[in-house]
C-alpha cells in the first residue's frame, strides 16, 4: 500500500515538474539564451573594399528559404548591408530587433536591408525566431564559410564577422562603410543620417 | 518511515523554487539611490512630473510629484520592450485614471545605453506619452542594479522617509491590473 502511494506521488511530483518546467521555458528570454564572449577586440580585419567602387555582388540563401542576390536590387532599391559577428551574442541579439521598428526609416529613402551572418541556416532560424518576425531577409554566409565576409573584408580571424554596415547606392556602387567596434551598437541616428546621404 | 522521508524529501524540492524569490522580495523597501535628469522640453511632460525648472536643468527624481513612481528600465533595441509597449501604455492610463481619487502613481522611462535619438523612435512607434529619458552611458541603469531590459521599479516617494524601492519586476508583467494593484500595496501609506 505504501509502495502504491509513494508511486503515486512520484506520478504527482513528475506531472508538477513537467508543468513548472514548461512555464518556465514559455518565459524564457533572448537574454538568458545569450553566449556572452566577454569583451572582444574592436576590429580584426581589414577592408577589402572601398567607398566608390562596385559591392562585390553574391548570392546567399535566407533564412525565409530563398536564394537573394545584391545586384538584383540594381536599378531599383538601394541595399544596407548589416553584417553581425554571431548569433546568439550580446549587441547583436538586439542590433536588428532595433532595425526591425525602424523599417520606416529604410523605406523613406527606396532602401532595403539585408541581414548577414556567417551562422548556418538552422541556427539563424532559431535566432530569428526568438527575435521576432523581421521584416528584411537574414542571410547565411556560412558555407563557403565567410566568403561574401571575406570578400568585402569584414571576416574576423576567428571566423565571425565585423559589425559592419555597407551602404551601396542603386548603381551597386559602394557610398558609404561602418566598421563598429564589434562591442558597441552603432547608434540608429547615424543609420538614418547615411542613408539620407546616399544619392 | 523511508517512505515518509523520501515524501518529505520530495515535497520540499518541488517547492523551494517558490522559496527563493519570496525571500529576495523579503529584501524590499530599499533605498532609491539618487538620480538626476534633465527637466525635459515637452510642456505636458513637465506637468506631468510637477517641474518648475527651466528646461534643460538638472532634477532629482525623488522632486518627481507623486506618492509612488515607477521607472521603466527599456532599451529601444530590446525585442520584450517592444512587445511590452502596449501592456505599458495600459499600465499608464490605469495609472492617471487611479491617481483621480487615489494616490498619485506616475511612470517615467529610461533609455538604456540608448541616444536621446532612439528613445524618441521608441516613444514614437508605441505612441508612449510618458516622459522617457535616454540612459546613454548606462549610469542609472547600474545606480539602479539594473539586470536586464525591461524592468519596472517602483518606488515610495512620499512617506516622509527617505524614498525607497518597494518592488521590482524583471521583464514583462502578465496583468497590468495585478502589476497597480501590487504596487499601490507595496507603495501606499505603510
Amino acid at each position: 500500500m505504501r509502495q502504491k502511494i509513494f508511486l503515486a506521488v512520484i506520478g504527482i511530483f513528475l506531472d508538477l515538474a513537467v508543468v513548472v518546467g514548461n512555464g518556465l521555458a514559455a518565459n524564457d528570454t533572448l537574454h538568458d539564451s545569450i553566449y556572452n564572449p566577454g569583451h572582444l577586440k574592436p576590429v580584426d580585419s581589414s577592408l577589402n573594399v572601398a567607398v566608390g567602387e562596385p559591392a562585390p555582388d553574391f548570392s546567399l540563401p535566407s533564412v525565409a528559404g530563398r536564394e537573394v542576390t545584391l545586384s538584383q536590387y540594381r536599378g531599383k532599391k538601394k541595399v544596407v548591408l548589416s553584417f553581425v559577428p554571431a548569433a546568439w551574442t550580446p549587441v547583436c541579439s538586439d542590433q536588428w530587433p532595433g532595425y526591425n521598428i525602424s523599417r520606416k526609416y529604410f523605406e523613406e529613402h527606396n532602401a532595403i536591408l539585408l541581414g548577414i551572418t556567417v551562422d548556418n541556416i538552422p541556427t539563424l532560424h532559431a535566432w530569428v525566431r526568438q527575435m521576432g518576425s523581421l521584416w528584411f531577409d537574414v542571410l547565411s554566409d556560412f558555407w563557403p564559410h565567410g566568403r561574401v565576409a571575406d570578400a568585402y573584408g569584414v571576416l574576423r580571424s576567428d571566423g565571425t564577422a565585423e559589425r559592419a554596415l555597407f551602404f551601396i547606392d542603386t548603381e551597386g556602387v559602394i557610398r558609404d562603410i561602418v566598421v563598429s567596434d564589434i562591442n558597441v551598437r552603432p547608434p540608429l541616428e547615424e543609420v538614418v543620417a547615411k542613408l539620407a546621404a546616399m544619392p | 518511515m523511508k517512505y515518509i522521508v523520501l515524501y518529505l524529501v520530495l515535497v520540499v524540492s518541488l517547492f523551494l523554487p517558490f522559496f527563493v524569490p519570496a525571500a529576495e522580495k523579503a529584501a524590499m523597501p530599499m533605498p532609491l539611490p539618487e538620480l538626476v535628469l534633465e527637466v525635459p522640453e515637452n510642456p505636458r511632460h513637465k506637468e506631468y512630473l510637477g517641474l518648475t525648472g527651466k528646461t534643460g536643468t538638472d532634477f532629482s527624481i525623488r522632486d518627481i510629484d507623486a506618492d509612488i513612481l515607477v521607472i521603466e528600465l527599456f532599451s529601444m533595441y530590446c525585442p520584450y520592450c517592444q512587445k511590452e509597449a502596449p501592456a505599458v501604455n495600459e499600465l499608464f492610463a490605469k495609472m492617471r485614471e487611479i491617481s483621480k481619487n487615489g494616490p498619485v502613481v506616475k511612470i517615467i522611462g529610461l533609455g538604456v545605453a540608448n541616444s536621446q535619438f532612439e528613445v524618441d523612435h521608441f516613444r514614437d512607434t508605441y505612441e508612449i506619452a510618458f516622459p522617457l529619458f535616454a540612459d546613454e552611458d548606462k549610469t542609472m541603469f547600474r545606480a539602479l542594479a539594473g539586470e536586464g531590459t525591461p524592468t519596472f521599479i517602483g518606488c515610495r516617494l512620499k512617506d516622509g522617509e527617505r524614498p525607497v524601492i518597494v518592488l521590482r519586476q524583471n521583464g514583462g508583467f502578465a496583468s497590468s491590473a495585478t502589476f497597480l494593484h501590487e504596487l499601490i500595496d507595496k507603495g501606499g501609506p505603510q
